[in-house]
């Protein structure tokens, strides 16, 4: 009796353990047959420029490249929880704050080695977010930042000009119908060009102290308060819905701005007020500092999963992705912005209009801290520049508990004030 | 042959509960936690009860475990309430005989096949406070129209309003089943005695409903205080509709730091209240000489 049991057991320790191994190998298996798997996190309207691309790649490389479209706001977690379990793509996507934190995780790979840890052509801001510890963990595939981006028509029949201050931009906001002025979208993305024009930060890495309830952060915030109550801005008071009525709103040319990026470009394109592209005017995001370092910078990487089995393919692919003619390729088609400087020589990237537009604006950006926790900071103040904007909490007590936050469960090793 | 049960349990129920128990008194998170497939020992140290200190003080930065229990009640005991409540309703409506019963409950039963994102996506479209049609329903008639899904407790209200309405289905045929298994001559007996209709319903109906009723209404409130779905996709990590097991979620998964030592503190905490409740529950019932 007892032996029998005991057999059962190990019988399913040995399903177990089987069962594990065939979840492993599945991983495998699917990559086995040289299969590179690629996970694209671009919207709807880039996606097919990269898979193409990613095609040709492949075609030209003697690898197969399987493309799967990923959506953005998923992507990060299902990389982690599969990459934890040795599954995944060989190459991925990867957001600039999601870099350092992969790394530091162990579920990426150390480029520093390869060909691929060639700086010499790249930007040096995109670069550094591929950085972490000394090390080189990415390549940089597309780099952005936010701008203001303005109907022409209307602000040409209001006879405004775009604003370059907030203080402008509540004086202007009466000609342009109030709060048809400007959709501010409810979104922590979106709350740092306040905090940064301002003066504020979320963070010092250098000094390893917690900025995010400072005077000026605070100031930035109540700033766009303000425009809200000034009738000056409209935002989605529920959140989950905020970028979609911004998008709707603008494209279907019920407000006159939004601040946005590159990447949404595209879309906004496809929209009745812009069927004449010429429509979309794109200046830096406004602040007292006339908009000098007020928009975050963003982007993307591409990475290799560790314990990819079919790591030269992934470089192979990485290598061709993110050469010059690609990203011209992606500057030309879609309007995002290279990470080389040699794509920004070829004389379509700097016809094309949307990235000669925005990258004077992203040559004034303002770094945002490539440490692993750059992105979890997001979500806290997420809810508290909801607050801030539904007149729930004055800023000072939201960011106050944002600072509690990060302090108690994200940065413990840092100072607040 | 008690061994095989035995051992299924415990691979199945106690050894995966005992690991979590054993984690609530760690600090294990994603960073720390070992994994074969990345070549990683595990680094985690015990830290006793630290974990419980830090969700019992109800601090913001763990979740304010005390305001956040009393909104997981309201949301629990209200959602269960109208589920019973209109639940009952609609099956004693249907009970009738009547042309097209049978197509009346098929529509009735739709709300609980479709799959629950796909509700929760649609019900965040119709609460939209500027596109939304309930909105522009209520404008349509010269109501106000209330930011439903923003940060207030309209939020709450409008996450239970869409689980009563996922709910109900479930509990409409459970009550259903339970009515059509009544004898129809205890009601012809009481007509006969002049029992008016709220008499029969109060003292035909309802004690013969009791069996039936009280095994949905606490599968009605383990369900509904460990209702996920509903909640985080309509709402996401909005602290005024934050319910435990959404916490312990936004903990263990989302963007924020992946904690596993806290998310499981959650579990333990859930599972505590769930049983206290299910031990009260059943003592009520055998206090009325229910055997169950």
């Amino acid at each position: 009796m007892r032996r029998r049991t005991l057999s059962t057991m190990s019988v399913m320790g040995l399903a177990s353990a089987l069962a594990l191994t065939a979840c492993g190998s599945g991983g495998d298996a699917s990559s086995g047959d040289g299969a590179v798997v690629f996970w694209d996190t671009s919207g709807p309207a880039e996606s097919p420029v990269f898979a193409q691309l990613a095609e040709d790649c492949g075609e030209a490389g003697g690898y197969q490249v399987d493309i799967e479209q990923v959506a953005f706001d998923q992507a990060l977690n299902n990389y982690r929880n599969a990459a934890q379990g040795g599954q995944g793509p060989d190459v991925f996507r990867a957001e600039v704050a999601w870099v350092p934190q992969l790394a530091e995780g162990g579920l990426i790979q150390d480029l520093s080695e390869t060909d691929l840890a060639d700086s010499a052509d790249f930007l040096a801001t995109p670069w550094s977010s591929t950085q972490y510890d000394g090390r080189t963990y990415g390549v940089p595939q597309v780099t952005d930042t936010l701008a203001l981006l303005y109907n022409r028509e209307l602000l040409a029949e209001a006879e405004v000009e775009p604003p370059t201050s907030w203080a402008e931009l509540a004086e202007s906001a009466p000609a342009l119908g109030g709060e048809s002025a400007i959709f501010l979208n409810n979104d922590a993305y979106y709350a740092l060009p306040f905090i940064y024009g301002a003066g504020g930060d979320l963070v010092d890495t250098e000094a390893q102290e917690i900025l995010v309830n400072s005077p000026e952060a605070v100031e930035g915030l109540a700033t766009a308060k303000e425009l809200l109550d000034d009738g000056a801005a409209q935002t989605a008071l529920d959140q989950g819905n905020s970028y979609g009525n911004m998008k709707a709103a603008f494209v279907a040319g019920d407000v006159a701005m939004i601040i946005d990026g590159p990447w949404a470009v595209a879309e906004l394109l496809e929209g009745e007020a812009f069927a004449d592209p010429e429509n979309l005017g794109i200046a830096p995001v406004p602040g007292p500092a006339d908009g000098d370092g007020n928009s975050p910078v963003g982007g993307h990487d591409y990475v290799i999963r560790q314990g990819s089995a079919v790591t030269e393919s992934a470089q192979d692919l990485i290598a061709c992705l993110s050469s010059t003619e690609s990203q011209i390729t992606v500057a030309t088609e879609l309007g995002l912005l290279p990470t080389r400087e040699s794509a920004y020589e070829d004389p379509a990237v700097s016809a094309q209009p949307i990235v000669s537009a925005f990258s004077p604006v992203i040559e004034r950006a303002h770094p945002r801290p490539w440490i692993p926790e750059g992105g979890e900071l997001f979500d806290p103040l997420k809810i508290a520049y909801s607050d801030i904007l539904a007149g729930n909490v004055e800023p000072q007590d939201a960011l106050d508990e944002v600072a509690t936050i990060y302090q108690d469960t994200i940065l413990t090793e840092y100072t607040a004030n | 042959m008690v061994l095989p049960v035995v051992v299924v349990i415990s691979v199945l129920v106690l050894l995966p509960l005992g690991q979590g128990l054993f984690f609530t008194f760690t600090d294990i998170n994603e960073g720390n936690i070992a994994n074969p497939f990345l070549d990683r020992p595990s680094t985690y140290d015990v830290v006793g009860l630290a974990n419980y200190l830090n969700v019992l003080s109800g601090e913001p930065a763990y979740g304010a475990f005390w305001a956040t229990l009393v909104r997981t009640l309201i949301w629990t005991f209200s959602g269960v309430f109208f589920h019973y409540v209109i639940g009952l309703g609609l099956a004693m409506l249907l009970n009738r005989p009547m042309r097209f019963r049978s197509m009346y409950r098929v529509l009735l039963i739709l709300p609980w096949a479709v799959p629950a994102f796909i509700s929760a996506f649609s019900w965040r479209y119709l609460f939209n406070a500027d596109y939304g049609l309930i909105n522009w329903a209520l404008e349509s008639v010269g109501l106000p129209t209330p930011v439903w899904l923003g940060q207030s407790n309209i939020a709450l209200v409008a996450v239970i309003i869409v689980n009563v309405w996922l709910g109900v289905p479930f509990m409409m045929v459970a009550l259903l089943g339970g009515l059509q298994a009544i004898p129809a001559d205890l009601y012809e007996a009481a007509e006969i005695d002049g029992a008016t209709p709220w008499q029969r319903f109060v003292h035909v109906t309802v004690p013969a409903l009791r069996s039936v009723s009280n095994t949905v209404i606490l599968l009605g409130v383990i369900w509904t205080f460990n209702m996920f779905a509903v909640i985080y996709l309509i709402t996401g990590p909005n602290p005024n509709t934050r319910i435990l097991i959404t916490y312990a979620f936004e903990r263990f998964f989302s963007g924020a730091t992946r904690d596993y030592a806290i998310a499981s503190t959650y579990g333990v905490l859930i599972l505590s209240v769930l049983l206290v409740f299910a031990t009260v529950y059943r003592r009520a019932l055998k206090r009325q000489g229910e055997v169950w």
